[in-house]
């Protein structure tokens, strides 16, 4: 079979390093269209393509029925054998010019205006109830896989890819930023759908400051960076299953969010606590976030777009 | 859903010739297209994308998906088909529509969290209305099939499906999946005569991984068509498939709605069996693939309950009042289906294809397809037999 012919892509650009591969910027060769497209290579044994893959592909495509708004769309996937052992399965995503980080880069100072921020929130929250109702968790949120199209609409990118590639990622030596990790996966606790809020609060910060919140080198040194700003959690809260000991730490009490992140008015402030909690069992979920205060208040048109929110 | 085919590694090959003792031989197929046609694979033939549309189908699809007043079309509006309770359902009525949706609401949660169908309870109804807008994916438009596959083809095929899933004891659900796969393969994706069976089996391979936690090694398939085609064809036609359905292996069986609407209406066993019976039995009907999984599922419990008769309770009347109101869809449609399921149903056992009537005939599933009556299921209906 020419499988040439049946992959109507004509590469445009590398888009961006990854942390699973190289992303290429595309066009359809048929619609003239811009995607995005990311290929995993998969071993395939004589058991053909892994259950993994097929069932976290199959799931990204059920999710794609719901049309949801503030989620990148998947458009097609293809499976093209390299070499007995390996298949390369390409996903093809719309392509979204720009990113959130980019996005914080290009707003004239002093920053977004707050308004802006709330609205932005809300969708990024939408988005992420939605894929969390759906029992699928990021892992991996940060701005540059946080899409905002011209029109300000924010699409969330490569949920879920973490578990399609996880399998094969001993293959190649990733780095991935820990700025945006939790307590729990520093610590190597085990960890759900919280591990996303904790990072959305991150972001929610790192908006108003338009640069990271915690900047850690090392694991240690991220969780050092973050009880400086929530101090060192009793050792009731302390996970039980970690190695790693309370005591490396030093005795450190929370000090007020308003000191990293002044621009924000109080119920913002109070969010952004209830999003950087330390056990993920106590921190705020999406869902919960979204009939907060903060993003409650003023009944904006944007409440259009999100009533079509989660199924 | 998925749970373990099999509680312990059995040797398939054992389990394959029990199975051959007690059925026709399940080679039939490997050996009807002989090996000399795999070797001259007809590619040239392209099958035809059917753009012809049953005027029927096309207004089925077009029913209103709107949840909230949309699943509340029950057939007593449309009158007639069961008269035995129909009291009942004007006292329902008298309740008025909103009586009528908590309490279905209730009923569809309890039985949702029943069968496994959610994790939890409060989003069982969102779970529900997420069904019911998925089965419109999962039909078609017309029951036509590309050149040169026919309904025949198609039955045999299915009814060796039905055979190799039931002896690698694999999940009623993964069946379902498999045929749907095949079916969309079939219009989808350019596959030859020769390379029919292969894509049989790839898509019940791809429905197990899908559904199973226990896989069928890939030789193991191969030698179930007889060895005639080799690991890396089947493996080529894998990512075939994947590639022609764009990974989108998802499926809302029948049986899900047939489960459900039975625990909701209170059914007895035998009701539930045979109504499985002859949901199964659509699986080999070509005609079948133009109707939603719903309808499928309340056309087999009507027809179901009229083969077995059984006594009526007043309870029992109260919840099938409830459960008839989900169904969706005219009434024209419940007695096509349940007409092509009597007529399926009275020649079953005389057929060439009767895996499921033999799997039915079994103790385990109260005998029901050698039920009398079945053989006369159609002047249940008072019809003639369909044209076909």
């Amino acid at each position: 079979m020419a499988q040439g012919a049946s992959f109507p892509y004509e590469q445009v650009a590398e888009i961006g390093g990854g942390a699973y591969g190289t992303v290429y910027k595309a066009r359809d060769v048929e619609s003239g269209k811009f995607v995005a497209l990311k290929s995993v290579r998969v071993q395939t044994d004589q058991d053909g393509l892994p259950i993994s893959t097929v069932r976290e592909v199959a799931l990204l495509k059920r999710l794609e029925q719901f049309d949801h708004p503030n989620v990148v769309r998947l458009m097609d996937v293809c499976a093209i054998q390299r070499t007995d052992q390996e298949t390369k399965v390409t996903l093809v995503f719309e392509h979204v010019d720009q990113d959130l980080k980019t996005y914080l880069e290009k707003a004239p100072v002093p920053g977004l205006p707050p308004d802006r921020i709330k609205d932005l929130m809300r969708q990024l929250l939408c988005g992420l109830g939605f894929l969390h109702s759906n029992r699928v968790m990021h892992r991996d949120l940060k701005p540059e896989n946080i899409l905002v199209t011209s029109q300000g609409q924010v699409k969330l990118a490569d949920f879920g890819l973490a578990r399609i590639y996880s399998c094969h990622m001993a293959l190649t030596p990733v780095v991935v930023t820990l700025w945006y990790r939790p307590p729990e996966v520093l610590l190597r606790s085990s960890y759900a759908t919280p591990v996303d809020i904790w990072s959305t609060g991150c972001i929610f910060a790192e908006m108003f400051r338009r640069k990271p919140l915690f900047c850690g080198e090392s694991e240690a040194d991220q969780l050092g960076k973050i009880f400086e700003v929530i101090g060192l959690p009793s050792e009731e809260e302390w996970p039980k299953d970690v190695t790693i000991s309370r005591k490396h730490f030093p005795p450190l009490f929370p000090r007020p969010i308003t000191d990293f992140v002044p621009e924000m008015d109080e119920q913002g402030a109070e969010l952004m606590l209830e999003m950087l909690t330390f056990d993920p069992l106590k921190r705020i979920s999406a869902l919960n976030a979204l009939e907060h205060e903060y993003l409650k208040e003023e009944e904006t048109p944007d409440t259009e777009r999100e009533s079509v929110a989660v199924p | 859903m998925a749970k373990t085919g099999f509680c312990e590694a059995k040797p398939l090959l054992d389990l394959h010739k029990k199975a051959e003792e007690r059925r026709p031989p399940l080679r039939t197929w490997a050996n009807a297209c002989g090996p000399k046609d795999r070797r001259h694979p007809q590619e040239g033939a392209e099958p035809r994308r059917s753009q012809k549309v049953e005027p029927e189908c096309r207004w089925e699809r077009r029913l209103p998906v709107s949840i909230k007043d949309g699943i509340i079309t029950g057939y007593y509006e449309n009158v007639g088909l069961l008269n035995e309770c129909s009291d009942k359902a004007m006292l329902l009525y008298h309740h008025g529509f909103q009586g009528l949706h908590s309490l279905l609401r209730h009923e569809v949660e309890k039985a949702m969290e029943k069968l496994d169908l959610t994790w939890d309870r409060a989003c069982a109804w969102d779970m529900f209305e997420h069904m019911i807008r998925n089965q419109y994916r999962n039909t078609f438009l017309s029951a036509e099939l590309p050149r040169p596959f026919t309904d025949a083809t198609r039955t045999v095929l299915v009814d060796w499906l039905i055979q190799v899933h039931e002896m690698l004891h694999f999940q009623d659900e993964t069946l379902y999946l498999a045929i749907n796969l095949m079916n969309r393969g079939l219009r989808q994706i350019k596959v030859s005569t020769a390379n029919l069976q292969l894509l049989g089996v790839v898509c019940l391979f791809l429905a197990a991984k899908k559904e199973e936690c226990l896989l069928p090694e890939v030789s193991e398939l191969c030698y179930l068509m007889d060895n005639g085609y080799t690991k890396r064809q089947l493996l080529r036609m894998e990512r075939k498939v994947l590639s022609g359905l764009q990974f989108d292996l998802s499926h809302c069986p029948p049986l899900h709605f047939l489960l459900l609407t039975a625990s909701i209406a209170r059914c007895s066993a035998k009701v539930v069996w045979m109504a499985r019976y002859l949901l199964e039995l659509s699986l080999l009907e070509g005609q079948c693939v133009v109707y939603l999984p719903m309808q499928l599922a309340g056309a087999v419990l009507c027809l179901a309950r009229r083969v077995l008769q059984e006594p009526p309770t007043p309870d029992g009347d109260t919840a099938w009042c409830i459960a008839s109101s989900i169904h969706i869809g005219s009434e024209t449609a419940l007695l096509r289906i349940m007409h092509i399921l009597a007529g399926a149903a009275a020649k079953a056992h005389c057929r060439e294809n009767r895996a499921t009537f033999v799997k039915y005939s079994s103790a385990l599933t109260m005998h029901v397809s050698s039920h009398p009556v079945l053989q006369n299921a159609l002047c249940l209906l008072a019809l003639p037999p369909l044209h076909t």
